[in-house]
């Protein structure tokens, strides 16, 4: 069973300032995958949330969670999937007891213990004002909600923004928890903080200018991309060629690149007189910073 | 439990990295034949990582002998983990062998100093 959980075709977004927050992204995501979405500010990671959540209507194309079009679909029907906004912005008059009594009467699968044995681990005050706890307790009442809703999908933005160093590993304690309770719970989880990610992402996906870039399971980005140094003891032969290169430049004899497999190139020049390599292994965060730091391929490749 | 290292910044998948720490324990008689594993709930909470992760993990040391999944009771270092088959063995030692030759030839180390490295190295861990 490979059913989607978010299926997303050719979605354009543009705002009213003219901004084109999406232009024609694709996104394909089965159930029970823990998907990271990843990009630098303004790529469109929220417009794409949003616009899956209903909250934003498409310009053009289908932005689709678990085959429901979230704009038209009925109150009902959206009750398969939960969101954490970047900023709780409604109800936030209410305490996080009456924000979580308030959510319960719309998901049928609500756990009210589990909601309050959430809030007791995340340390998050049950009674007082939303609006009155830091943005941080603010963003752990608003993952109480979504988390005791018990839906199929979890959409998360920036989850741990703004959360101390506990906190964010009570969130993949908890996330860790929820997935391993339910196989078929899919969740998207947008950040900055890469090494979370790889901790619980079986994909991520690099979003920039409102396009998918790339997208690669983790595990198979880690095997694949490497640092490797060539030192010549003479000059780098004029015609040399690095193939699958991300990245590479040529300082005197020193030859210093960023390669998705490596094994040819290495191939190539080991063991070779008057020429040393070395091979050193990128952290995931390295090998997306390598990804975004290039330049954003051409609009064909999507 | 078992103490298991998860390294973000190694650039080592974690599945890798949970494999390479099992054998380590094995190799180092740590764990021994018949010793039951973790459940991969238990890991998956433990570490903080994706169950999918452990998943991985454990298939493949079953695939390669290392463990066996016996359904419903969990998993346990296999009888053979020892013993794996000897070509087996010895074409994944030559495979390690020969990085080691090439890095250090490319360190133009002598080669009775590298003979004597990995004596010392056996001598240590086994």
């Amino acid at each position: 069973m490979s059913e989607s959980a978010i299926r997303v075709t050719g979605v354009r977004k543009k705002y009213r300032d003219g901004a084109q927050a999406l232009d024609g992204l694709n996104l394909n995501v089965p159930r029970g995958v823990v998907y990271g979405l990843i990009g630098r500010n303004g790529a469109g990671k929220t417009t794409l949330l949003r616009t899956l959540m209903g909250l934003l209507r498409a310009d053009r194309g289908e932005a689709l969670i678990l085959e429901r079009d979230f704009w038209t679909a009925s109150a009902l029907e959206r009750t398969v999937a939960a969101y954490v906004p970047q900023a709780l912005k409604i109800h936030t008059w209410m305490t996080t007891g009456e924000l979580c009594e308030y959510a319960s009467h719309f998901y049928p699968e609500w756990d009210h213990r589990y909601a309050r044995e959430l809030a007791e681990r995340f340390e998050t005050p049950w009674e007082q004002p939303v609006a009155s706890l830091s943005g941080g307790e603010q963003r752990k009442a608003s993952l109480v909600a979504a988390f005791a809703a018990r839906t199929d999908v979890l959409l998360l933005d920036e989850p741990a923004a703004g959360l101390d160093p506990i906190a964010r590993r009570r969130l993949i304690d908890e996330i860790v928890e929820v997935i391993s309770d339910r196989p078929e719970c899919t969740v998207i989880v947008s950040t900055h903080i890469i090494s979370d990610l790889e901790r619980l992402a079986e994909v991520i996906g690099v979003m920039s200018d409102g396009v998918m870039t790339l997208e690669s399971r983790v595990d198979d980005l880690q095997s694949s991309i490497r640092r490797v140094q060539i030192i010549f003891d003479d000059a780098p032969p004029p015609d040399l060629t690095i193939p699958n290169a991300i990245r590479f430049e040529i300082d005197g004899p020193v030859v210093t690149a960023v390669v998705r497999d490596a094994h040819s190139l290495l191939g190539r020049w080991r063991g070779q007189d008057g020429v040393r390599v070395n091979e050193f292994p990128i952290g995931l965060e390295d090998a997306v910073i390598e990804l975004l730091g290039r330049k954003a391929p051409s609009r064909e490749s999507e | 439990m078992l103490h298991f290292q998860i390294d973000p910044h190694s650039g080592v998948p974690v599945y890798r990295q949970l494999m390479d720490q099992m054998k380590y324990y094995i190799a180092s008689s740590t764990l021994s034949s018949g010793d039951r594993l973790p459940s991969i709930r238990e890991m998956a909470k433990t570490l903080a990582v994706n169950p999918t992760t452990i998943v991985k993990a454990y298939t493949e040391l079953a695939h390669e002998g290392v463990i066996d999944m016996q359904h419903g009771k969990g998993a346990f270092v296999s009888e053979a983990s020892g013993r794996m088959s000897e070509r087996e063995k010895e074409k994944a030692i030559r495979r390690l062998a020969r990085q080691l030759v090439v890095e250090a030839r490319q360190m133009g180390a002598p080669k009775e100093r590298v003979i004597e490295i990995v004596t010392q190295e056996l001598d240590g861990t086994l």
